[in-house]
């Protein structure tokens, strides 16, 4: 581990942010230390010494990790670990947390039950991006729990040394992969939490004092990646893995409760891994919290990712990382002090739980009551998607997705990703093109209306207008269609799905969509700050004007020029013009803003904010802060 | 599972095994993911294998992972059992006492696993991220992509009169391999998805291929040609197939929709003989080498059933609920 300092950079740039928000590094670090604190704090008082039927695994951490209430915990812990063990993945790390953070504290019986179980009960490893990382970095600390422990120890037969060889090895990969590339379950606000567990367990708690730097650069990396695209703590602009509360109801996400405790955004929400990032004793370098707040002008922010590995129908545009196939992700986010609106080009970048687009604006609702969010989605379910993705039979997939994803196989769904739709956005302006396949079934274009907009109105020149908070919202089809309630077919509201439909009434209701059956499809929107007009009417006035041109009858094509006077032109199936230049996503890069930059393959990322640098280099495990002169 | 019960009945008989008075002889494990009770969540309520006890039920055996597909046994040590799963090759030398996963991160989704019975430690996997190999009876493994289009794969078996001959279906049709998987040729087959492979004890150069989409196919020379085998199935997703050990002219396949069809003429006609089955939706099929004649049908979540007159009657074989990958029959335990 190497850490270079080579100037306190941040006394330097202390300011004042919005709300009056002091921006020092001290202040800062005090702020989030005092968050860090109360979240121990009220973990070690949820624990009741009269009442041991209550009090979870991180609550009994944080006792047993500050030596409060040890007798209690322990007896909790005794309670917790009787417990059959279940959930695979998901039963590991609050095990590690429990070893790790409450180390000092456990009892010979606690200790002997730990290893039982470790040598008993089969975690399988499951099959997503974040259960890897759950499985691997948990079972790396695990096994470095009980060195020398041979293959008769281990639930899977292999040694400690092993275990902790196979956990670094997937480990690293990840890492090199993820910073090279792009992350696959890219920017997704509940998955967020799954990616930040694993890896503040590691930075918390590895005894390989290198593997523990990388840890931390890479919880550094995806708080950036949270930050450079948040508003409040909302996460804005495209996701790869969204649920159906979630994309309605944006604040109520994991992330939201990881802004409040990395950025002191909102209000605390429950969250373990709120708890278990404040037992880790990860702290963010305060560039993240300057950034995360500072929207004094708006900025482009453009992100590659990748398709999670496509395992077969990967298609002609797919390439091999490894031995694996995906496709790039292209994002692009146009971050406003009052809204963000974030796209990918489309396509099946994610099963099951995309979000190509969205509109997220500055909202003073409660984050447990705004809906502040608008976007739209071609509803698209199918054995093709399914078995991309997936190693499940083609006649049983889509039914074994919606065993836990209820609204997967329905037409009203919300998160979706379709092969029939092409996204591109420049600023705040984008467009959407539709060739729908007769016979698909869903062939329908959604457009989600939030019962927050306020003033919709549809015009008689085709476009429908909306207001979200401080943000003009313009939406023009090229079809028509009808207006339904959300979640016309009640799956949702009837209980379907379980926790992803958990309080329908608080979240769910009240909104409707614009829904269009034409096969060949198509819209525009333009986003505009209210504070840019004088008024609605002249927003309305503004657009009204703008050049138009559309048409659906074969390759759905369009050409719009936006308020800020650029051309987009998009043909359904060709790459997009802005202002006759053919986009450029060969060059596309992994991060590009004002505040940070990252090239393809680099296995680095420069944060920047004003004239300070923070250098995440993976390539020689360095984190290396630095100020340069402003620029003339 | 067809090529498992070919060379178990093969050593059987080379050994004796088959003059001996006893009741079954057989281990019979199912390969399962309980999924008929899996409501809101993404995990089925069990996985694993189940071994067919003498009562008829089934028990639990060996560890419980997600994703387990199919077993199979040392042609040389039948303690020796290698288990896929989606989380790699689990292996056993104790008989199922212990286990140990052989693979490393890299290896996930194994649909299919088999020993090659002409070079017993010798062993190939297909998977969903493509094909291993083991030259060490599944102690190791190594990749073995060399020649292949594309990777996925879900159906491999190995040939029992001739070593190192493995023929693997993928998502591009079946390729074959001539020195124990480490290269790969295409064969004349369709360019499709393949779900599974049999072979035949009887005569080695018969295998029966389901496919998605484009039903059964038959080889009579070892897999260098095929033809479509069943009109009645010819545009169905078929993803058990097998063929009699005692009897090369009895075949069957099965799927999705299409229930099961069976031929007795070695692929020259076909029947029907869904009738009796509790739904059309059928995953494996196993004919049983301690019973001439019985065939095993396991459907989509509603149970696993077997006939003795080549699917005119069927009777309850239990698994109520499971979604089964494979049928095994393996030598009995030392």
């Amino acid at each position: 581990m190497v850490l270079v300092l080579m100037l306190s950079v941040g006394a330097l740039f202390a300011r004042e942010g919005e709300k009056g928000v002091l921006l020092s590094d001290a202040d800062i670090t005090r702020r989030f230390e005092e968050r860090r604190q109360s979240v121990i704090a009220s973990s070690i008082a949820a624990l009741d010494p009269a009442d041991l039927t209550k009090g979870g695994h991180y609550d009994v951490a944080a006792c047993l990790q500050r030596g409060e209430k040890r007798e209690a915990a322990l007896a909790r812990l005794a309670k917790i670990l009787a417990v059959k063990a279940d959930g695979n993945m998901f039963w590991m790390f609050p095990m590690v947390t429990l070893m790790m953070a409450g180390d000092q504290g456990l009892d010979d019986p606690s200790r002997a039950r730990f290893a039982e179980l470790w040598r008993t009960y089969w975690p399988s490893r499951g099959d997503t991006e974040n259960h890897w990382v759950l499985y691997y970095s948990s079972l790396y600390l695990a096994a470095q729990t009980y060195p020398g422990a041979g293959p008769e120890k281990w639930f899977n037969g292999k040694s400690s040394a092993e275990n902790m060889a196979e956990s670094r090895s997937y480990l690293e990969h990840w890492l090199e992969v993820t910073t090279s590339f792009g992350q696959g379950e890219y920017d997704s606000p509940n998955y967020l939490e799954e990616y930040a567990t694993g890896l503040a367990l590691l930075s918390g708690w590895a005894q390989d004092a290198a593997f523990r730097q990388r840890a931390h650069l890479m919880l550094d990396y995806i708080f950036y990646d949270y930050a450079v695209e948040t508003l409040d703590g909302y996460y804005g602009g495209a996701h790869s893995r969204v649920y159906p509360r979630q994309i309605i109801a944006p604040g109520l996400t994991p992330s939201m409760a990881l802004g409040w405790l990395l950025f002191g955004f909102g209000e605390r929400q429950p969250n373990g891994t709120v708890q278990i990032l404040a037992l880790s004793g990860y702290t963010p370098p305060p560039i993240l919290e300057r950034i995360a707040r500072d929207r004094a002008q708006p900025y482009v922010e453009r992100e590659l990712k990748r398709t999670r590995w496509r395992l077969r129908n990967a298609g002609p545009e797919s390439f091999v990382i490894g031995d694996k196939r995906t496709i790039p992700v292209y994002k692009y986010s146009y971050v406003d002090q009052d809204f963000i609106l974030g796209s990918t080009q489309g396509g099946l970048l994610q099963p099951i739980q995309q979000q190509t687009w969205n509109l997220i604006w500055r909202t003073d609702r409660p984050a447990a009551k705004a809906a502040n969010t608008f976007f739209g989605v071609q509803p698209y379910s199918s054995p093709l998607e399914g078995t991309m993705f997936f190693g499940a039979d083609w006649d049983t997939v889509t039914n074994l997705i919606a065993r836990s994803k209820a609204d997967y196989d329905t037409p009203d769904k919300l998160p979706s990703g379709s092969p029939f739709e092409q996204v591109y956005q420049h600023g705040p302006a984008l467009v959407a093109l539709y060739d729908i396949p007769p016979g698909t079934r869903f062939p329908l274009v959604t457009m989600f209306f939030s019962r927050d907009l306020t003033h919709t109105e549809e015009d008689a020149s085709g476009w429908i207008f909306a207001q979200g908070g401080p943000v003009y919202i313009a939406y023009r089809p090229f079809a028509a269609g009808e207006w339904k309630p959300n979640d016309w077919t009640g799956l949702l509201a009837h209980g379907a799905g379980g926790f992803i439909s958990t309080d329908f009434a608080k979240w769910g209701s009240g909104h409707r969509c614009y829904v269009s059956p034409a096969l060949k499809n198509g819209y525009v929107v333009q986003v505009a700050p209210a504070r840019a007009f004088a008024s609605y009417e002249a927003f309305k006035a503004a657009v009204r004007a703008l050049p138009l041109t559309f048409s659906t009858a074969t390759q759905p094509e369009a050409t719009f020029t936006s308020l800020d006077g650029t051309v987009i032109h998009a043909r359904y199936g060709a790459t997009p013009t802005v202002n006759g230049q053919p986009v450029d996503f060969a060059s596309w890069p992994l991060f590009e803003s004002p505040f940070g930059h990252a090239t393809r393959g680099s296995q680095q990322l420069e944060i920047a904010h004003g004239a300070e640098r923070l250098l995440l280099d993976f390539t020689h495990n360095v984190r290396q802060e630095s100020a340069v002169p402003a620029q003339p | 599972m067809s090529s498992r019960l070919s060379r178990f009945l093969v050593l059987a008989l080379v050994a004796g095994l088959a003059t001996a008075p006893a009741a079954p002889v057989s281990r019979f494990y199912a390969a399962v993911s309980m999924t008929k009770a899996q409501k809101n969540s993404p995990t089925p309520l069990d996985s694993g294998l189940y071994l067919r006890q003498a009562d008829g039920q089934w028990a639990n055996f060996g560890p419980r992972i997600l994703g387990v597909t199919s077993l199979v046994a040392s042609p040389v040590n039948p303690a020796t059992l290698l288990l896929a799963s989606s989380d790699g090759v689990v292996r056993t030398t104790d008989g199922g006492k212990t286990w140990r996963k052989t693979t490393g991160w890299e290896v996930a989704d194994v649909r299919a696993i088999v020993f090659d019975h002409a070079n017993p430690a010798h062993a190939y996997a297909a998977t969903a991220w493509g094909p291993l190999r083991s030259t060490d009876g599944g102690a190791s493994w190594q990749l073995a992509q060399q020649g292949l289009s594309r990777l996925y794969c879900q159906t491999i078996i190995a040939d029992a009169a001739s070593g190192g001959h493995v023929l693997l279906g993928t998502e591009d049709g079946v390729y074959v391999s001539r020195d124990g998987a480490v290269t790969w040729a295409r064969t004349a087959f369709p360019a499709v998805s393949v779900l599974r492979l049999a072979e035949s004890a009887a005569d080695p150069k018969l295998l029966l291929a389901g496919t998605q989409g484009r039903g059964a196919w038959l080889s009579r020379d070892g897999g260098q040609s095929w033809t479509a085998a069943d009109p009645g199935s010819a545009t169905a997703n078929l993803y058990a197939a097998a063929i009699s050990p005692h009897a090369a002219t009895q075949l069957a396949v099965g799927g999705w929709e299409i229930g099961v069809r069976v031929s007795a003429d070695g692929g020259r006609t076909w029947a029907d003989r869904t009738a009796g089955l509790p739904a059309k939706n059928v995953f494996v099929l196993a004919f049983d080498p301690d019973v001439k004649g019985r065939l095993w049908a396991s459907t989509f979540e509603e149970g696993t059933y077997y006939s003795d007159d080549l699917g005119r009657t069927w009777h309850d074989g239990g698994l109520y609920g499971a979604y089964a990958f494979d049928l095994v029959f393996l030598p009995p335990a030392p």
